[in-house]
């Protein structure tokens, strides 16, 4: 059974293009401690095209937080925003290629399903 | 500002103390070193030999440095001459603190010195609604300096405070000896500086020991001015006025840390030195013909932060244009949903007004073509998301209903919008204005669609929409009985009747009929809504006119510029002068500083524009009501590769020149002429009436810089 984290970047990795990040360019490295050792992801992103990798290699952004809270933010559980002025999420490099990829991240699952409702609601 | 109290500042950091350079703060009231939203001090006292100074003057430097002249001895009417003293103070990351004290006698003296130093690091928002901290305080002597430290689970923030001269350093402020020989001068420098960080992580101060107080800021300043167009006018006050603008505009610049340097308009100061959709947006729109760089950095900004998914807690949809950004400890732990927080419904489609107003005056391609999928985004967000009651209407209600903006205009207190009868209307609310930033945002998207982005499909349906959507209008919102439009829908759909100014920013959107617009003019002019300075927010004889009420009866000097551009679009050059003579006249009143509001009194009756006692000043949107009445009154207008000129001056102005326009053509000069003359020397002489237009008279002179 794949964790968030992981089935995030497998998406993202399959899709290959990211509209939303057309703006960005650059590697962006995340480094997730906890639990038996750090793992890393590499997002090469370039007008859009995404690649993703296991790599730790060099990169424009690298951000540092533990798994377990990365784990809640791509499912929308918390807010990457927030977490990076709590001092729960490190950033070193060029902020504005986080700034940018975090509009990847999902919202709250609530959020969404009461919008489902209302527009359903709607329409019938 | 207000209270004697003096405020210096850079970005997002600024300082408030009172007329001795003296901050004793309590958690609610607003003096102190300010950072990133968090209070860095609280206290910070200086006294010589135990004694406080008593303030001589203020030297307001520029607006990142003060001068304070002090001289010992408090309360007495006799001050003991002997020693004066100099506390020269700039802001950075933090700030730095020179202080110089001067011995006039012929003996020598030995002074004990004293800073007294703490802080709360209270979040602004606990300082407006004084709430309690969560978190742990410190306090450290280390390595020649005082460490306040503040944690709460990993948010940390610290104020790190040192002195260039031998200092006995506890944990309650910094003692230094001096000793200063006749006629002799003794100086210090301590820098105080702030620190935000994670996890021991700190972000590293620019400035730290070596720096002086950052001569390269007042260089900035000097080529800001140089850049911009110069105005000659044979009426003296609207060269102060214009050139008070300048200054101020520099001061609101803000540089969000992801943007490389590069600053759009906050704001408000102090309290609102950080983006905000809407009044970023205005205030670039206002300034384009003179600091056209301003709309490209606030579009790039906006840009990178627009809402990407739906989040009830921060308002937040996809293609929606942010309202405000935070980065104090409340919004960290999320209890304030400002990281960013999306709440205003108007923000979205000026996003695109803007954009295409940037292009029309830069021909700046590139960025249009670099913008276009969140172009199209907010374009989509006006269908899609802002409909919220399925009648083709843009409406607001928040889904954050604890912390969340209940009124998502700009007229954003709880009783701004009301019918006749003054009863509020429930949620959602689709105000007038609303569908006139949409009707304009969907013909400008076309323009750009067909002109840039090569979809002339797309600009098809978009201009289908939008002339749909301006035929629903003139027949919903149109009160038949009065000839204006209604300040809103309910959510019932029945007319929200009273008559505001918000109509006339529908003139200046587009969306009315030509056949109704003399009707809605004459409204605007009237003496329900103009009160000889400005017009009204809303118009008196309705149920909740207030002339003191802040969105209900006073004047608003971005409101009615917004106001004149709406007039002269529909070609009403005479009333849109009589705007810019009335907020002009009220502008020199305030030494060219524009407040944000003031009292909607006849000006018949009080003479002079009676101020909104509110905290901010100067507020970004006043600040660029002058170049924006600049432009109207020169009838400036971009058209293909050319700039329109077509001066309408009020009386009293006999010569208008606005040289080196930039824009697309390079840089252009624009000259108008009225009929009156002013009596020699700049005597001064309110604008009043406008007698009669002047004949047009165009002199282009074409000077490309490029």
């Amino acid at each position: 059974m794949k964790d968030p984290t992981e089935e995030f970047f497998d998406e993202l990795g399959r899709r290959g293009h990211e509209p939303m990040l057309r703006k960005a360019t650059g590697t962006l490295r995340f480094d997730l401690t906890g639990g038996k050792s750090e793992t890393h992801w590499s997002v090469a992103m370039k007008k859009g095209d995404v690649s993703v990798s296991r790599a730790n290699g060099e990169a424009d952004c690298v951000v540092t937080t533990n798994r377990p809270l990365f784990d809640k933010i791509v499912v929308g559980e918390t807010n990457a925003m927030a977490a990076l002025l709590r001092g729960e999420i490190a950033v070193e490099g060029d902020l504005e290629l986080l700034a940018l990829f975090q509009r990847v991240f999902s919202g709250p699952a609530e959020s969404i399903q009461r919008r489902e409702a209302a527009v359903a609601g709607r329409s019938s | 500002m207000s209270d004697g109290l003096v405020q210096i500042l850079d970005g997002n950091t600024f300082v408030v103390s009172d007329s001795r350079g003296d901050v004793e703060a309590s958690l609610t009231d607003p003096t102190g070193l300010f950072s990133f939203d968090t209070r860095f001090l609280s206290k910070w006292v200086l006294t010589l030999n135990g004694e406080r100074l008593n303030p001589l003057s203020v030297d307001d430097l520029q607006y990142f440095e003060t001068r304070f002249f002090l001289v010992p001895g408090t309360g007495t009417v006799y001050v003991d001459a002997k020693l004066s003293v100099i506390r020269r103070r700039a802001v950075g990351d933090g700030f730095h603190e020179e202080l110089t004290i001067l011995n006039h006698d012929e003996k020598p003296v030995d002074i004990t010195v004293r800073f007294d130093a703490a802080s709360d690091f209270a979040d602004l928002f606990e300082v407006k609604d004084a709430l309690e901290k969560k978190g742990t305080y410190s306090t450290h002597v280390d390595n020649g300096s005082l460490r306040l430290g503040y944690e709460r689970e990993t948010f940390r923030r610290e104020t790190v405070i040192s002195a260039s001269s031998p200092a006995t350093i506890d944990e309650n402020g910094l003692t230094l000896a001096a000793h200063i020989e006749p006629h002799g001068v003794w100086t210090t420098d301590i820098d105080v500086v702030t620190a935000v960080g994670g996890g021991g992580r700190y972000t590293k101060p620019k400035y730290h020991r070596e720096g002086q107080a950052r001569p390269n800021m007042e260089r900035s300043l000097e080529k800001w001015l140089g850049d911009a167009p110069r105005v000659e006018s044979d009426w003296e006050p609207l060269k102060t006025t214009y050139r008070r603008s300048l200054v101020d505009l520099a001061a609101l610049r803000f540089a969000p840390a992801i943007m490389g340097g590069h600053s759009l308009p906050a704001a408000g100061l102090p309290w609102f030195m950080t983006m905000f959709g809407r009044d970023s947006i205005f205030t670039s729109l206002q300034s384009l013909p003179f600091t056209p760089e301003l709309a490209a950095t606030t579009l790039l900004a906006l840009g990178d932060w627009q809402g990407s998914r739906l989040d009830d807690f921060r308002d937040e949809d996809p293609g929606r244009i942010l309202h405000e950004m935070r980065y104090g400890e409340m919004t960290a732990f999320e209890e304030r949903p400002h990281c960013p927080y999306y709440g205003a419904a108007d923000a979205t489609p000026l996003y695109v007004v803007l954009l295409d107003e940037y292009e029309r005056w830069t021909g700046d391609r590139k960025l249009v073509r670099d913008l276009e999928q969140q172009a199209r985004a907010a374009l989509e967000w006006i269908d899609k998301y802002a409909d919220l009651m399925d009648n083709g209407y843009v409406s607001y209600q928040r889904r954050n209903e604890k912390t969340g903006l209940e009124n998502q205009c700009w007229k954003d207190s709880w009783d701004s919008i009301s019918y006749k009868n003054g009863d509020i209307p429930g949620f959602p609310r689709a105000t007038c204005e609303l569908q006139g930033y949409a009707y304009d945002a969907k013909m400008r998207g076309a323009r750009l669609a067909r002109l840039v982005w090569k979809d002339p499909a797309y600009a098809d349906k978009l201009e289908q929409e939008a002339a749909e959507l301006k035929r629903r209008f003139n027949r919903d919102y149109w009160v038949e009985d009065g000839e204006y439009f209604a300040l809103a829908l309910d959510a019932e759909g029945n007319q929200v009747d009273a008559l505001a100014s918000n109509n006339g920013h529908l003139l200046w959107s587009g969306i009315v009929d030509k056949s109704k617009a003399k009707a809605v003019a004459a409204n605007l002019m009237g003496p329900r809504l103009f009160s000889g300075w400005g017009i009204r927010t809303l118009a008196e004889g309705e149920g909740r006119y207030n002339p003191i009420g802040y969105h209900v009866g006073t004047v608003w000097p971005f409101d009615s510029s917004f106001v004149a551009w709406g007039l002269r679009r529909y070609g009403f050059k005479k009333e849109a002068a009589q705007i810019a003579a009335g907020i002009l006249d009220a502008a020199e009143c305030f030494q060219g500083r524009l407040p944000e509001a003031f009292g909607g009194y006849a000006r018949t009756v009080t003479k002079y524009p009676v101020q909104y006692p509110t905290a901010c000043s100067p507020q970004a949107w006043s600040t660029g009501a002058p170049l924006l009445l600049l432009r109207t009154m020169l009838g400036l207008e971009p058209l293909g590769d050319h700039l329109v000129i077509d001066p309408a001056l009020p009386q009293g102005i006999g010569r208008l020149e606005l040289l080196d326009i930039p824009g697309r053509w390079g840089k252009l000069d624009a000259f108008g002429r009225g009929r009156v003359r002013t009596g020699g020397g700049g005597s001064r002489q309110q604008l009043g009436l406008v007698d009669d237009l002047m004949p047009k008279r165009k002199r282009k002179k074409s000077r490309v810089t490029a």
